[in-house]
């Protein structure tokens, strides 16, 4: 049984937990960064590791990921460990002329918003991508799209915040959280007490787990997300991809449903699941084949027949990987919100208690820039990016204490 | 971490990965406590073979480093679908 003092205590060493805590370590701040289980034992650790620029609607979210790539490329050589950053450009397959008149739409906005992206034809595409299915008829491109290696990122995100004195515990959760007149005390199940300025809660999925202690509820659900990892091979193309589908199915829900790959017989099992294409190579070899949306509650296994979609989904696009083996599946659990927007601010009625959770499926590729803003936010700075929309109070409530 | 070499240093553990003695030994001395945190760290168990031939021998240098018994060690996850099955397989 230990008595702690810090400046700031993080719960959840997730992406958006080690980054926050390598960004105030660095800003000079004492940090002790708690998680329940390990590093990465949530979805940061059960990902992909695409940084897309394209999959994001125009709007905030696309500007804090412009500024998050830079970032990125900057981290790179900053943080003491090496986290596999590159930037191969990312493809998004087009299957047909209905598709390609909202991709061309889509595109057109990206556009207008100063991203990179154009509609490429078959014969650019093959040029990218050799072995592409035969009746993908077009394709877009960003050369901007990227990739990182999301454990290396928290290892390294991590050790530089403890070159600069943080320390982490594992195994360990708040189970109660008491109001001082300056900050705040944690009492963890470990039998330890921490006295803390400030509390960020960086839970993810369980981050509700977190304000439930402040009598707070934040409409944080767990949306799970399952992928197949092959076993490592020779690169097939130059880019990451993805399907048209995923993105017209987000604009479009009912052409989407019309259209889904597979035919009329596939079409429930694919909405069921909130089948979409995503597919990377890893810097190992690895294929990463992903990946399904589904409302499971916090259940992480992963099932033969999502794992068999997946399957014949890859086969669907890129034929020659029926000859693959895969070695294993995993599921993460993302944590989604009611408007897509994660929560990111002082929880309303709580001061000096944070909330950085709600990323769904952006929380790698966003890490950067919310530790930035993050760390402004609770070093009194205004942060570069208006925060109404993502205000922890916006659904209403207050916390009880 | 310690520069100057040491007996492990070349010793293979995982050997789909190509995970050193010494590369585990450190991570340990990062903080790993388990073979999910050291798989987390440095891949071993992640290869083609999922941790069936290194598995022991990661759980061996755990115990022997933190000072623990073998059964002490904190069981590791296990992914389906545990060997190699072909796309073509799953595809219905």
């Amino acid at each position: 049984m230990a008595y702690l003092r810090c400046d700031v205590a993080i719960l959840g060493a997730g992406v958006n937990g080690t980054s926050i805590a390598y960004e105030l370590s660095k800003r000079g701040k004492k940090v002790l960064l708690i998680d329940k289980i390990v590093m990465g034992a949530g979805a940061s650790g059960s990902c992909d590791d695409m940084i897309l620029l394209q999959s994001k609607k125009p709007g905030i979210l696309l500007e804090m990921a412009f500024k998050s790539l830079e970032l990125f490329e900057s981290l790179k050589d900053e943080l003491p460990s090496d986290i596999e950053f590159e930037t191969r450009g990312g493809t998004i397959l087009i299957e047909d002329e209905e598709h390609l008149a909202i991709m061309e739409d889509f595109v057109a906005s990206q556009n207008k918003y100063g991203l990179d992206v154009e509609i490429i034809d078959r014969k650019r595409l093959l040029q990218l991508q050799p072995l592409v299915a035969e009746d993908i008829i077009a394709s877009t491109y960003s050369a901007r799209d990227s990739q990182v290696n999301p454990m290396l990122l928290m290892k390294a995100f991590l050790l530089g915040a403890r070159q600069k004195g943080m320390e982490l515990l594992s195994r360990t959760r708040a189970t109660s959280v008491e109001r001082l007149n300056s900050g705040w005390r944690l009492l963890l199940d470990s039998g330890d007490s921490v006295e803390t300025e400030v509390v960020v809660n960086a839970a993810g999925a369980w981050a509700n787990d977190i304000t439930k202690l402040i009598g707070f509820e934040v409409p944080i659900t767990p949306r799970k997300g399952q992928v197949i990892v092959t076993e490592a091979i020779p690169p097939l193309g130059a880019t990451n991809v993805w399907s048209a589908q995923y993105i017209v199915s987000k604009l479009k829900p009912q052409d989407a449903a019309k259209n889904a790959s597979g035919g009329a017989a596939a079409q429930a099992p694919a909405e069921r699941f909130g089948l979409g294409f995503a597919f990377t190579g890893t810097h190992n070899g690895n294929y990463l084949i992903g990946s399904t949306r589904e409302n499971r509650g916090f259940d992480k296994s992963t099932d033969p027949e999502a794992i068999g979609l997946l399957s014949a989904q890859v086969e669907r696009f890129f034929p020659v990987m029926s000859k693959i083996n895969f070695i294993r599946t995993f599921a993460g659990l993302r944590p989604s919100t009611p408007d897509g927007y994660p929560f990111l601010g002082e929880i309303p009625g709580a001061p000096g208690f944070f909330i950085a959770a709600g990323h769904e499926g952006d929380g790698i590729a966003l890490s950067p820039i919310t530790a930035l803003v993050m760390a402004d936010l609770i070093t009194g700075k205004k942060p570069k990016f208006p925060m109404e929309t993502f205000d922890p109070g916006r659904f209403g409530g207050k916390a009880g204490l | 971490m310690d520069e100057k070499k040491g007996p492990g240093d070349e010793k293979y553990i995982c050997r789909c990965e190509e995970v050193t003695e010494a590369e585990i030994r450190d991570a340990i001395r990062a903080g790993a406590r388990s073979v999910v945190e050291i798989k987390r760290w440095t891949r071993a168990g992640m290869g083609i073979c999922q941790g069936r031939s290194c598995r022991r021998l990661v759980e061996r240098i755990l115990a022997e480093e933190l000072k623990l018994k073998p059964e002490e060690i904190e069981i590791s996850s296990f992914r389906q679908p545990v060997r190699p099955v072909s796309i073509k397989a799953m595809d219905e």
